[in-house]
């Protein structure tokens, strides 16, 4: 009987330290969750505040990007919306001043392009083009004229093809002096198109 | 631009290399710009390099490839090379000789300058004093940008410098204040598929709509890159004196137009300096590198990062050497670093920026930044002295100061200098960073920084 109760006394001595023991394991394994969940919770946190500012940079960054891109396309294509009218002013002027009276305004220009293309060659020997319409008004021009009578000074037979003005050549063509209209129109082409411009804008 | 119409020659006497010798002239002007016409009618420009005699010679900066003696014309137009200007510019992509490469017309101009430019009064010239932030790390905290500074960066054959130009292009902006920020961006002989990094690189950031473009690509004719610079700094001193925007100019690669002046002056048979380039090479340079600055009374400036590739990673090369006695301090980009894999390589005991000093501090940046930058040369250097000598005496023979200056070294390459190439860092956040390496450091070994600054910011134990 007594070394029952003695083994009696054993077992439930053990089975209080065994409880005693899994209580404290199980306290500290409590613990140490609730400690790693505030860490992760922590961690976490931080990660997710990184993850939204990233995402917030991100963001302004495609904003920006899309925006920029945006006005830019606009602005290009208001480039290119211009542009197409600038060249279409640039037309109706050549055709314009095709059909243009010759009048005294016209004689003047000439006599001046000839004369700067005479002094501009300079040689004795010069041939002068112009178009099928202007060969009278060179012949009866006073720069052809009294030149003719100091050097020698031919008016090519041959047309050329310009709205208007002269071309001057050194009779070995060397030198060329072009004094056409067209390529003065060419020459201050981009002077001319800022006008445009403006006045398309309405500025100025 | 002048009215008057100038003559045409058909008398080509020669034509060797980039040149044509034309004879029979009667009228030119030096630097006088000059209208080629070749025999199929296609036509080039090029620029009067020496009259007399009765001849001119002509550098044609599209090449001569294809042009004939007979049937080529030469038609002198009067005038000078000219650039057209206006704000329109912005955001627009050009071609080396500044014409339209972005499939819109050419821009309406305010102005038509010069592209020689005119040089700055020095009497008017500003001291350049405020910062500009590129977003990199070892640029803002150790190599600070001023405006309208001229600060190079030497680099090497297959580094990525390019990249860092293009970083720099899209982050570069001028903190605390609503002035303009612009971007001039030429590059001088570089691959198409760099080119189109460029330009993709500003597109998607956003940044294009508030860059100029000019775009000299590798097969371009190797004349052209002459003139490329030259174009993209005439619209930078626009952008900046008449319009008033802070711009910063990035001229990516300089050694490619060192070689295309070296070529003229093999073609004009020259004498040569050393290594081939012309004695004027010093003279040519300063012409661009000193178109940068500020002027009194004007809002504006021009700030500049001219990129040249060293032949053979040699310093002493006439190229980065003569950069270097013009411009105001330089970033190496080191090659060790680059084959550890740091991007920005930056080599910072080789760097230096001339002008740091003037535009950081409290007012400007922050009270400690000047002091920072100087601590952090000093204990990378430290570092490096004993990584040579940890692989002497091994890691087992340092002192314990001495192990806290090789982590700090490591630090320093991976915590401050290291970034991503889309990494935007601001000024705050790259402080932090060094004052992350230098509080692994001994409290008592930051002898160049302020004790109250070090109260403020020190991170590590006391």
């Amino acid at each position: 009987m007594s070394s029952n109760s003695a083994l009696e006394r054993t077992v439930n001595k053990v089975l209080s330290q065994k409880e005693s023991d899994m209580i404290t394991q199980i306290d500290s394994a409590y613990h140490e969750s609730m400690n790693n969940l505030e860490s992760s919770r922590t961690s976490i946190e931080s990660d997710y505040e990184r993850i939204i500012d990233a995402a917030r940079k991100q963001a302004d960054n495609l904003k920006r990007q899309v925006i920029g891109s945006t006005r830019l396309n606009a602005r290009n294509k208001q480039l290119l919306l211009v542009e197409a009218a600038v060249n279409e002013v640039f037309e109706k002027a050549k055709v314009a001043l095709r059909s243009v009276g010759k009048d005294e305004n016209y004689k003047q220009l000439m006599n001046r392009l000839l004369e700067e293309g005479l002094s501009a060659i300079g040689k004795d020997d010069m041939i002068v083009e112009c178009s099928k319409t202007d060969m009278e008004l060179v012949k009866k021009s006073t720069a052809f004229s009294d030149r003719q009578k100091k050097i020698k000074l031919t008016l090519s037979e041959k047309p050329i093809d310009a709205i208007g003005g002269v071309r001057v050549r050194s009779a070995d063509l060397s030198l060329t002096y072009d004094g056409t209209l067209d390529s003065r129109i060419e020459r201050l082409k981009p002077l001319i198109r800022k006008s445009i411009v403006q006045m398309l804008r309405g500025e100025g | 631009m002048s009215e008057t119409v100038g003559i045409e020659y058909t008398k080509v006497a020669e034509i060797k290399g980039p040149l044509m010798v034309i004879d029979d002239i009667t009228k030119a002007s030096f630097d006088e710009l000059v209208e080629i016409e070749s025999a199929d009618g296609e036509r080039r420009l090029g620029k009067v390099l020496e009259v007399g005699f009765g001849k001119a010679v002509v550098q044609v900066f599209e090449g001569t490839t294809g042009l004939a003696i007979s049937g080529t014309k030469a038609k002198f137009l009067g005038k000078t090379m000219t650039m057209p200007v206006s704000q329109e510019l912005l955001g627009r992509v050009f071609d080396g000789l500044g014409r339209p490469n972005d499939s819109l017309p050419e821009p309406v101009a305010d102005r038509f300058i010069d592209v020689n430019g005119e040089p700055m009064n020095p009497e008017r010239r500003e001291y350049p004093t405020s910062f500009i932030q590129t977003g990199v790390s070892v640029i803002d905290g150790m190599l600070t940008l001023v405006r309208g500074q001229k600060l190079p960066i030497f680099s090497g054959s297959g580094m990525p410098h390019n990249i860092l130009a293009a970083q720099i292009a899209r982050q570069a902006t001028v903190v605390g204040t609503k002035e303009d920020f612009a971007v001039v961006f030429a590059a001088i002989g570089v691959q198409y598929s760099e080119a189109q990094y460029f330009k993709r690189s500003l597109e998607e950031s956003g940044a294009l709509r508030r860059s100029v473009l000019f775009l000299n690509l590798a097969d371009d004719p190797a004349i052209e890159r002459i003139i490329t610079p030259r174009v993209a700094l005439t619209v930078a001193e626009y952008l900046a004196f008449d319009l008033g925007m802070h711009v910063l100019a990035i001229l990516t690669d300089m050694t490619n137009y060192a070689e295309a002046l070296r070529e003229i002056s093999a073609a004009r048979e020259e004498v040569p300096g050393r290594k081939g380039y012309p004695g004027y090479l010093y003279t040519d340079l300063a012409n661009n590198y000193e178109r940068a600055g500020r002027i009194k009374g004007k809002n504006g400036s021009v700030t500049q990062v001219p990129i040249l590739s060293m032949p053979a990673d040699d310093i002493t090369h006439p190229i980065p050497d003569l950069t270097g006695y013009i411009t105001e301090g330089q970033i190496v980009l080191g090659r060790d670093l680059f084959r550890k894999g740091i991007y920005p390589s930056v080599n910072v005991l080789m760097s230096l920026s001339r002008l740091m000093k003037d535009g950081v501090g409290e007012g400007k940046t922050r009270a400690d930044h000047m002091e920072v930058g100087n601590q952090l040369y000093d204990a990378y250097s430290r570092a490096q002295e004993v990584r040579a000598l940890a692989e002497i005496v091994g890691k087992a023979g340092l002192t314990g100061v001495d192990l806290k200056y090789l982590e700090a070294g490591d630090l320093f390459e991976s915590h401050f200098l290291k970034q991503n190439h889309d990494e935007n860092r601001t000024l705050e956040e790259t402080m932090s960073r060094a004052w992350d390496v230098l509080s692994s450091l001994p409290e008592g070994e930051l002898t160049k920084i302020k004790e109250k600054n070090v109260r403020q910011y020190y991170k590590g134990k006391p």
